[in-house]
């Protein structure tokens, strides 16, 4: 039978805990990614994107092949 | 004919290598901005004087574009479309690219020129960019549902700009 699974706080196992300010906004918007993108260069961002788009390609190709 | 891969500093370097003036908006703009959103095609207004419609011209023509779609694949867009105030939608040897005349409610690049503002990508390549709360306004003019759902994350992006 399989269990339910029991998710910890960090701080219960005493870790310290990240959390110090929402990761989401009320509308479900990560906020860590976001936090995360502007603490990139401008040319750093579309690296990123162009490397999103390469990734997704090889999974396109990936799928093809199986 | 492989597809070839999306190279947005390929086609922004072209660009500014021939001079030409135009202004990056859709997600592209959205990412420079910092926002977390994915796109496949460089969507820019160019502006439409003869004169920079010629240095356009020299551009895509490095760039090997053809018109992308049915019943235009393989054509190489024309002076007379570049003047107008539509949608070019092409295929270069770096990835899509979109040349929009005029973008929401008729904004095209003379009125679009006082909100957007010109950045640094590299040392030797700035370009300008729509101003977010822009972009975010033309989004909603647009209101298609590729629009719509990017449109709360670009929100979320100027506040999070605005609390820095």
């Amino acid at each position: 039978m399989m269990q339910a699974m029991r998710t910890h706080d960090p701080s219960d196992l005493g870790e310290p805990s990240f959390r110090t300010e929402p990761t989401h906004s009320e509308d479900g918007v990560d906020l860590t990614l976001i936090h995360w993108m502007l603490s990139l260069s401008y040319e750093e961002r579309l690296l990123v994107l162009q490397s999103n788009l390469r990734s997704l390609r090889g999974l396109g190709v990936a799928s093809t092949r199986e | 004919m492989p597809a070839p891969e999306s190279d947005f500093l390929g086609v922004l370097a072209t660009f500014s290598q021939h001079g030409v003036e135009f202004i990056i908006v859709g997600g592209v703009c959205g990412v420079l901005h910092g926002a977390p959103i994915s796109t496949f095609d460089l969507d820019v207004v160019h502006a439409r004087t003869p004169e920079n419609v010629e240095r356009l011209l020299r551009a895509l023509e490095e760039l090997q574009a053809t018109v992308r779609g049915p019943g235009g694949s393989g054509r190489t867009p024309g002076r007379s479309h570049l003047l107008s105030a539509s949608h070019q939608l092409l295929l270069t040897r770096c990835g899509p690219l979109d040349l929009l005349g005029a973008i929401g409610r008729d904004r095209d690049y003379a009125r679009l020129l006082s909100r957007s503002q010109v950045i640094r990508v590299r040392p030797d390549l700035s370009v300008r960019v729509l101003d977010l709360d822009a972009l975010i306004e033309v989004k909603a003019e647009t209101a298609r549902d590729q629009d719509l759902a990017v449109l709360a994350i670009l929100k979320r992006t100027l506040e999070e700009r605005s609390r820095r």
